[in-house]
């Protein structure tokens, strides 16, 4: 653990600006690593030191670039960089990051090989197999069949019940006039029955 | 034989004799129409009798068919009772074929599907877990492929559900094995889902075992099912009878109880007389695929809904076709593990009722189809009378309400005539004749229930399952008074469901409540003010007629008037837990639960806070911009895609405006955007607090407290 080149004596004074943009940062960095599940907060501090030491190198030759910016570039690159180099494999699209977080959920980088995480080659073959596995597939291979609705076949009594109803749909008047010929229909049955 | 192509498998002869099944059916339908044509006319010679009144024409009318819906119920618990006492070469037809079909290595493979819609992802991905686990304990494990088929609109609960699979999949070792999709349109429902899953993977399976949300099977019944269908290939669906589990609720332990108590008796009934011409309850069952494909497409009804359009209620229709097209549907009521869950309250049930009721009668276009047989016409119009039945109740009591209204105004004798039939052969009078049908009636009612203790009561093993003599006796005591209690006001809701269908109004799809919280007060005072109200007015009439007549519809009468407080007592699970503490209404799976139950008390794989989309604050789709492995997840299901300049405006806006500003078509738009979900991502973790909106800042430093194993530790 550590980093022997950045010694004390490369430091120099920050402003309060400064000091409040790279805090900012390193929030960042750190908050990062904490929803990579990484537990151990010894290693999750030597990485932030670490990603930011690189972000402060680049903030040189890049000023004007907010540090938070340059620190979780420098973030998200190494991770996708290093995830690419364990798969050991181009992952060409856009979706090279999320490939590679992946791996490291699937390969429980979480649970078991924090330690590794980040660290340069080798890395312990059960790590590297166990990456190198990790795939999400929503399906297997298509194997079609086509489904096409049968007509259904009505009798003669459906058949015509079936035009009433279409025409009945298609046209409202017909169908309010339906309806309060079967309203005076039921009128009248009951009139019949209970009143005549 | 399994090689054959489609058409020639009708030449297979068919399992059960086609004279001895129209031998059953004659008998069974001739017993049901030859009883209920005697009580018509029992109760026609009555009205003679008291001097014919012009309602009692619609009141015969009405009387022969509910009469015949309740003959036709209580007959199928007397043949069953028959079947089950004498009928025993039948006893054990699936597990004997099984065994028959030996214990080698499956010769296809199989898929387990389970549709979900809006559902608690956790408690769904626990079933999967205990099936999966109960199949890979006999052993065949490879021969099954699992999918979770989505039509979740909540984007929230979408998310959760990509997490709760790979968590799943994770934990059991299962990817390859169990999978997930979700489709974009929920077009026509349940049965669209499972037909775009046919139409895209169905090919790679020889059948599917269809689950529902709530259900559970047992892995070894499963694999019976499997041999079965791999033994016989005029076999197209296998349904088997699932019992009602894990009801907390009063009202959902008293459906279990019924279910599980009287259930067999009417299964194995209804089994004796349809035999390979059975019918699909949607789920629980295994369905041979290609048929499935070939027939069971469903078409669209004429017109438009409620009545018209897409078919609500598939299964029946499906079934129809398979039967129609010479294809064997079997009930396999002797598989023991099937189960599901049941709505928790009187409230929640009657809202399922309102789909199923429009999806039921929608099937009156089919009892007019040609080709249909006899059996699946049979199974229809129970289906349509389950519904149909209520308001013609509702009309009958109205009728016999206007009857004795009308008698009593008219203050003629209501003996004024003996010479009927009945008088002069049997020389019984009038009160006696009515009391014979009563009897009769309340006989009908009642006989399902009383063979069914009889029966546990003297089998002991039955007797124990159950909780002893005294919860059991007490259980059928308690469920009758609540069951009668309950009805009319089911009477009722069925009753308005009928009609607002009749007047157009179509139901939405809506997610189940799979909760017991219980009915609040207010809800059941605006569900039930309709019954109550009709109650009181109804009671003050009869009582105004005749404290007789009062004292003769206080059933009904009772239950619409209480129906609320009845409501809201028997969805609280706090009595239904007391009531379990006694065994009251105590099931054998309760009491004694099966292994599979026990592996999905015990399921969490789906469980985990290093994959975890539901924290407070980065919630749902917020983790999946948000946190680096849900965004992992996510935009690993999608199709890769490039962005373009209208989208990328999108993304912007919802990073700068927040979720909480974008609509709904523009969040799916988003989510199912590969890049955009990346860039959103890596924007919310990358800009400074002030370029985007509070949602993302607030999530990303949420990620400053540590996380620990199942706790946070906050470290800020």
């Amino acid at each position: 653990m550590g980093l022997p080149h950045h010694p004390l004596e490369t430091l120099r004074p920050l402003t309060e600006t400064e000091l409040a943009e790279w805090e900012e940062a390193y929030a960042a960095v750190e908050a990062y690593l904490q929803a990579l599940r990484l537990r151990n907060r010894l290693l999750v501090a030597e990485l932030v030191r670490a990603i930011l030491w690189r972000a402060s190198a680049r903030g040189a030759k890049e000023p004007g670039v907010p540090a938070r910016v340059l620190a979780m570039e420098e973030t998200l690159s190494e991770i996708a960089n290093w995830t690419q180099d364990v798969l050991d494999e181009p992952l060409e699209n856009r979706r090279l990051a999320a490939r590679g977080r992946l791996a490291l959920l699937l390969a429980d980088m979480p649970g078991k090989w924090q330690g590794v995480f980040l660290t340069p080659a080798p890395w312990p073959p059960a790590f590297k197999e166990a990456m190198c596995k990790s795939y999400l597939a929503a399906g297997p291979n298509f194997a079609e069949l086509t489904m096409i609705p049968q007509p259904l076949e009505l009798n003669v009594i459906g058949e015509g019940a079936a035009q009433w109803w279409e025409t009945m749909d298609r046209r409202p008047i017909v169908r309010k006039m339906f309806a309060l010929f079967l309203l005076a229909l039921i009128g009248a049955t009951v009139w019949f029955i209970f009143f005549e | 034989m399994d090689d054959l192509p489609t058409d020639d498998r009708k030449s297979v002869r068919p399992f059960f004799s086609p004279f001895l099944a129209k031998l059953r059916r004659l008998v069974f339908f001739g017993s049901v129409v030859l009883v209920n044509l005697i009580a018509c006319y029992w109760l026609y010679d009555l009205f003679t009798r008291l001097g014919m009144h012009r309602a009692h024409v619609l009141l015969l009318a009405v009387f022969f068919i509910l009469n015949g819906l309740l003959v036709l119920g209580s007959f199928h618990a007397i043949f069953g009772a028959w079947d089950i006492l004498w009928g025993k070469k039948q006893a054990v037809r699936i597990t004997k074929l099984a065994e028959k079909a030996g214990d080698g290595p499956l010769a296809k493979r199989y898929v387990v599907v389970m549709p979900v819609y809006n559902e608690d992802c956790n408690r769904f991905c626990a079933r999967i877990e205990a099936i999966y686990r109960s199949i890979e304990a006999t052993g065949h494990i490879e021969s099954f492929d699992f999918f979770i088929l989505s039509d979740t609109r909540d984007l929230d609960l979408w998310v959760l559900e990509e997490t709760a699979w790979t968590n799943l999949c994770r934990k059991l070792n299962a990817f390859g094995r169990i999978y997930y999709r979700r489709r974009k349109k929920n077009s026509n429902r349940k049965a669209g889902n499972i037909g775009d899953f046919v139409r895209t993977w169905g090919g790679g399976y020889e059948a599917m075992v269809v689950l529902d949300a709530d259900s559970l099977m047992d892995g070894g019944d499963i694999l019976k099912m499997t041999r079965v269908m791999e033994a016989y290939p005029n076999l197209g669906i296998l349904q088997t009878p699932p019992k009602l589990i894990r009801g907390s609720s009063v009202f959902t332990r008293l459906q279990q109880f019924a279910m599980r108590l009287y259930g067999p008796l009417f299964i194995r009934g209804l089994n004796w007389w349809q035999l390979g011409g059975g019918s699909y309850w949607g789920h629980n069952a295994l369905i041979r695929v290609k048929p499935f494909s070939e027939f069971c497409e469903l078409p669209d009804l004429p017109g438009r809904e409620p009545f018209g359009g897409k078919i609500l209620s598939h299964d029946f229709v499906e079934a129809a076709l398979m039967v129609s097209q010479g294809w064997e549907v079997w009930l396999a009521w002797d598989i023991e593990g099937t189960y599901e869950e049941a709505p928790p309250t009187l409230i929640d049930h009657l809202k399922r009722d309102r789909r199923w009721c429009q999806g039921n009668l929608q099937h009156l276009w089919l009892i007019f189809a040609r080709k249909l047989p006899l059996t699946v016409r049979a199974h229809l119009f129970m289906g349509i009378m389950a519904y149909l039945g209520s308001p013609l109740w509702f009309l009958f009591l109205i009728l016999g309400t206007w009857v004795a209204w009308d008698r009593e105004a008219s203050g003629l004798s209501n003996l004024p005539y003996d010479g009927t039939l009945v008088d002069r052969y049997l020389h019984i009078d009038g009160v006696t004749q009515s009391l014979i049908l009563t009897g009769f009636i309340f006989s009908l009612l009642f006989l399902p229930k009383i063979l069914a203790m009889i029966g546990s009561i003297l089998n002991p093993r039955v007797r124990r399952s159950f909780g002893g003599f005294f919860p059991l006796v007490t259980g059928v005591f308690m469920e009758t008074i609540l069951s009668m209690l309950l009805a009319p006001a089911v009477m009722v809701a069925h009753t308005l469901m009928v009609s607002s269908i009749v007047l157009g109004y179509a139901v939405g799809w809506g997610g189940q409540n799979r909760e017991a919280d219980g009915t609040a007060w207010s809800e059941a005072l605006s569900v039930h003010a309709v019954p109550t109200i009709l109650g009181i007015a109804w009671a003050v009439l009869a009582w105004n007629i005749s404290p007789t007549f009062a004292a003769w519809m206080s059933p009904i009468l009772l239950g619409l008037i209480l129906c609320i407080p009845v409501s809201v007592w028997t969805s609280r699970a706090r009595y239904g837990k007391a009531l379990a503490k006694s065994k009251i209404l105590a099931i054998p799976e309760e009491l004694n639960p099966p292994e599979v139950m026990k592996l999905a008390d015990l399921a969490t794989a789906s469980i985990d806070p290093a994959l975890d989309a539901t924290q407070q604050g980065r919630h749902g789709v917020i983790a999946a911009v948000v946190d680096p492995y849900v965004n992992g997840v996510h935009v690993s299901l999608l199709e890769p895609a490039e962005l373009n300049e209208t989208e990328e405006a999108l993304i912007e806006r919802c990073l700068t405006l927040g979720p909480g500003a974008m609509s709904k078509d523009e969040m799916i738009e988003l989510m199912y955007l590969a890049p955009g979900m990346l860039a959103l991502h890596r924007a919310v973790w990358l800009r400074p607090a002030e370029g985007i909106h509070s949602t993302w800042t607030q999530a990303v430093e949420s990620y400053r407290r540590r996380i620990d194993t199942g706790s946070l530790d906050d470290i800020t």
